[in-house]
């Protein structure tokens, strides 16, 4: 039963007041930062670069008030995920691998760059979870929310509706804290009812017969709850138009130049990551 | 139910995040026989496309798609992960299956409700396994021997259990909006 409870422990996603610099940002910017240290986290191709990627990222929290402990603790649910991956990294034998094998038994044998690779693998993880937690941490859910409007808003111009894709991606930010619930809600009834998820059998025709349940009420839930929040939006006299908004961010001439520099330093260093040789000697 | 923007964002929002839920949990993986799991993450994108039409479809698509980008970038889980980090492989397919499931509907739905809406669900999913292994192949992460293999191990079983979730999900939905013109939230608020 310990897979009932599916986020409980996330500290990703936790806003942080402080009253820093960073806070103070406008969403846009924030955006701009997450992506210029997201970027090189995914694109990285050694160990060291994840992991300057996260000192980074640690730096610019402590200027934001945040305490890097509360960032590194985040990783904590990730660990038997983590786990699971190097595992998987070290059994399977993967095309193109052909350095030395530092220890063999029977078919498995443990290589070089599968050592590396899974270490990179860990550190790339724990760069992106401070990243998107240092986030989550400076950005409110409303400034989520509206830093999407501003970074799809170039493409109101190619006659795409930005606003609503906006608010598509908002809507389901929020709804993913709400269905993991209803999802928990779901799987306790059935257990409740004698129902059996297949743990302990090697039959995937019970497997896939034990997912039906929990899949369809999910959707079922997702469509009622979307029901009353159009009838909700609809009747506050929401028809798919430009939202106003309470708060304006107004930029500065420094928060400009920080925009500028924060896109150049990102593409700079994920075209310098691409460069880079490939971890597998090929 | 008429149809308005308004339940078009909310329903594109809703079923992305189911779809974006699935993959983060990895309940939307079904172990299988042929090693590689099942996927049932772009049954979302077939049910919100046969409800609120192409468009809606191909948004959830997207996220889903871009769910699976990230997820192989940040936590490859096999072989074949590297590739999802393609957009080519991991995003424009997923882009097209709302579209496809919503064209299969199309052409049967009316008289013979339950059957267009089971191959919707086929459709949908088998144009997401060809179009994914094909573009695996197409970029040399896989040989074009191993395409009818690997829809025939994989697709088929995905296609039915897409078609099952489809029709259970969009039968009961429609049945509830005919019997009182409420979702049974609402109506538990009414109470």
């Amino acid at each position: 039963m310990k897979d009932l409870e599916f986020f409980r422990n996330a500290t990703l996603g936790q806003y942080v007041d402080s009253p820093s610099r960073v806070h103070a940002f406008a969403p846009l910017t924030k955006y701009l930062g997450l992506l210029a240290l997201a970027a090189p986290a995914l694109a990285s191709r050694t160990t060291y670069a994840a992991l300057a990627v996260m000192a980074l990222g640690l730096l610019v929290a402590l200027a934001a008030g945040v305490r890097p402990a509360f960032l590194l603790r985040g990783l904590k649910p990730a660990l038997p995920a983590l786990a699971l991956i190097m595992a998987l990294q070290i059994l399977l034998s993967w095309p193109g691998d052909a350095s030395a094998a530092l220890l063999r038994l029977g078919p498995i044998d443990v290589t070089v760059a599968e050592l590396a690779n899974s270490a990179r693998i860990a550190a790339r993880l724990a760069a992106l979870m401070v990243t998107l937690g240092l986030f989550t941490a400076t950005a409110s859910e409303s400034q989520i929310v509206h830093g999407i409007e501003d970074i799809l808003a170039p493409l109101s111009r190619l006659g795409i509706p930005a606003h609503r894709l906006a608010l598509v991606v908002g809507i389901a930010f929020r709804f993913i804290p709400i269905l993991a619930g209803e999802a928990e809600l779901i799987v306790k009834a059935q257990a409740s009812r004698g129902a059996d998820f297949g743990s302990g059998t090697r039959n995937p025709f019970r497997r896939v017969k034990a997912w039906l349940p929990v899949l369809v009420p999910l959707m079922l839930r997702a469509l009622e709850r979307s029901e009353s929040l159009v009838e909700a939006m609809e009747a506050r006299g929401y028809s798919g138009g430009l939202r106003s908004r309470l708060a304006s961010y107004p930029a500065g001439r420094g928060e400009k130049a920080l925009r500028i520099a924060l896109v150049l330093f990102g593409s700079l260093s994920v075209f310098l990551a691409s460069r880079a040789p490939s971890p597998w000697g090929t | 139910m008429k149809k308005s923007v308004v339940r078009k964002i909310v329903v594109a929002g809703v079923l992305s995040a189911v779809a974006a839920f699935l993959g983060l949990t990895r309940l939307g993986y079904i172990p299988w026989f042929s090693g590689a799991s099942l996927t049932v993450m772009h049954v979302p994108a077939i049910v919100g496309a046969v409800l609120e039409g192409p468009v809606v479809g191909a948004v959830i698509g997207l996220v889903f798609g871009l769910t699976s980008l990230l997820q192989a970038a940040i936590a490859p889980t096999g072989p074949l992960d590297p590739a999802f980090v393609n957009p080519l492989i991991s995003v424009l397919p997923r882009l097209l299956v709302g579209p496809a499931a919503f064209l299969a509907y199309a052409a049967f739905r009316g008289k013979l409700e339950i059957p267009a809406l089971g191959l919707s669900g086929i459709v949908g999913s088998l144009v997401n396994t060809m179009l994914v292994v094909g573009a695996l192949a197409l970029f040399g992460f896989l040989t074009w021997d191993l395409f009818w293999p690997i829809v025939t191990a994989n697709g088929l079983p995905e296609a039915g259990a897409a078609a099952i979730v489809n029709v259970a999900v969009v039968a009961a939905w429609k049945g509830v909006a005919r019997r009182g013109g409420k979702a049974s939230i609402a109506a538990e608020e009414d109470r």
